[in-house]
């Protein structure tokens, strides 16, 4: 049996009641299904989606930092082993300058030597030629005092043949003696 | 803009707005009522008069706007779902935009006022929000529909209707009364239970507003001299407003008693009550 309408203030109608608790029910769900949930699942992904680039970035700042941190570290230490290498290098020129001066030295000796060496050969050589030329002008004095003149050109003769031969013989002396006061 | 054209405009405004009277004053005996006004605005209150069949059952007016409404709410959604939604860009458009701010502005007011628990919350007060924003303003739209007694009339908003209204106000203090089950079992329900008038209030409020906005717009349409200009401010302005704020003003409350009854129960410390007691002590000493 139908409620009574009359019974009920304002018009009151249960039935109707029911039909608009259906109808927003179907409002509800379908709102819910089609517009509400996607809508806000969107929304989520979007913020999730920007949360993890800010995180992201983060890590690359914190990763860009730690990076400048190692490369500041790295400078310093290198100007430290340039300066060190520096000095290595200055030691090592100093070393080899040294070395070559040392050579040079031992150079000069071995030549000064040499050049001793040089004079005095060549001083024997002369000394020995002079002596060949005085016997040889003694022998050709003796011959011809022998054969031609008398003692006393021949004597004359002689001292003048020594006196060539040593004007001679003075020009070689006085050089090896040169080289001498040179050393 | 020369002298003569100025003058052709104005011959043509004068001629338009002569012939709207002439039209207005010659069609008035065609609209004549067959109620008085004190019975038109009780069939408004009441829908004594003025029931539709529905399917062969006869049902207030307001119970035709909430399916079209519902209908009409549900097809949009639908092409939002199917057209709009997947081709959603990460920097929104306009039209996306509109529809995360309206999504954004009901779950944050679910979350503000409920931060314990606001998942259901959030979709219920979307859906009784958009609901009662576009059930209000569809009474501008003026749908006419015809009355089981063959008369014609124009669908008011669907909660100017005494049983949407007790529908809404009801079913938003049973989603209140669940929030509290749901978090706080008995001491949840209980919680509820004491705002036991809320129903009641939720109802006849959201009713009264929208009754009461009815009934001046049903007044001002009644008389001639009242038809000009003025409608415009009554049927546009009262309207939006309308819609606006009890959208408003249900949302807002029903969140604001979700939160209430879902937040978590804090034990009071015993030290505080045995200060409490002691101070009391000493003031009877």
């Amino acid at each position: 049996m139908p409620l009574q309408l009359a019974a009920v203030p304002l018009n009151i109608d249960w039935q109707q009641i029911l039909l608009h608790l259906l109808n927003f029910v179907i409002l509800f769900a379908g709102l819910w299904l089609l517009l509400y949930k996607p809508v806000r699942s969107f929304m989520q992904k979007r913020r999730e989606h920007y949360e993890k680039m800010d995180a992201d970035a983060e890590k690359k700042q914190a990763e860009a930092e730690k990076a400048r941190a190692e490369y500041e570290e790295k400078l310093a230490g290198a100007e430290q082993e340039i300066a060190s290498q520096r000095r290595a290098a200055e030691l090592q020129a100093e070393e080899y300058g040294a070395r070559q001066r040392r050579e040079a030295e031992e150079l000069a000796k071995s030549i000064l030597a040499e050049a001793r060496a040089d004079a005095a050969r060549i001083r024997a050589q002369a000394e020995k030629d002079a002596r060949a030329d005085v016997a040889a002008i003694v022998t050709d004095a003796v011959e011809k005092l022998a054969l031609k003149e008398s003692a006393s050109t021949a004597y004359d003769q002689f001292l003048a043949a020594v006196d060539a031969q040593s004007a001679a013989s003075k020009k070689p002396a006085k050089g090896a003696r040169t080289e001498k006061d040179h050393d | 803009m020369t002298k003569k054209q100025t003058c052709i405009f104005l011959i043509i405004v004068a001629a338009v707005i002569a012939a709207l009277i002439t039209g207005i004053v010659l069609t008035d005996g065609l609209y004549e009522r067959d109620a008085t006004i004190q019975e038109t605005m009780q069939d408004v209150v009441l829908h004594e008069r003025d029931k539709i069949s529905l399917f062969g059952l006869a049902v207030n007016p307001g119970l035709i706007s909430a399916f079209i409404v519902t209908g009409v709410i549900l097809v949009f959604a639908a092409i939002v779902r199917i057209f709009v939604i997947p081709k959603f860009k990460l920097i929104p458009g306009k039209f996306q935009m509109l529809l995360e701010q309206a999504v954004g502005a009901f779950g944050g007011l679910a979350r503000s006022n409920s931060p314990h628990k606001n998942g259901f919350l959030g979709a219920y007060i979307f859906a009784a929000g958009a609901y009662i924003f576009i059930g209000t303003l569809f009474e501008l739209v003026g749908v006419p529909a015809v009355t089981a007694a063959g008369e014609c009339v124009i669908l008011p908003a669907p909660l100017s209707d005494i049983n949407g209204a007790i529908t809404l106000g009801c079913l938003s203090y049973l989603v209140i009364l669940s929030g509290g089950i749901a978090a706080n079992r008995l001491r949840g329900a209980g919680r509820t239970l004491k705002e036991f008038s809320l129903p009641v209030s939720m109802s006849f409020r959201m009713f009264g507003a929208l009754l009461s906005g009815a009934l001046v717009t049903e007044l001002v349409y009644s008389y001639l001299a009242l038809s000009f200009v003025l409608p415009v401010i009554v049927g546009v302005l009262f309207t939006v407003l309308h819609a606006i704020i009890q959208a408003y003003v249900l949302t807002m409350l029903t969140s604001l008693f979700y939160g209430e009854v879902s937040e978590p129960y804090v034990k009071k410390p015993k030290k505080q009550r045995e200060k409490k007691v002691s101070s009391k002590t000493e003031v009877v000493q």
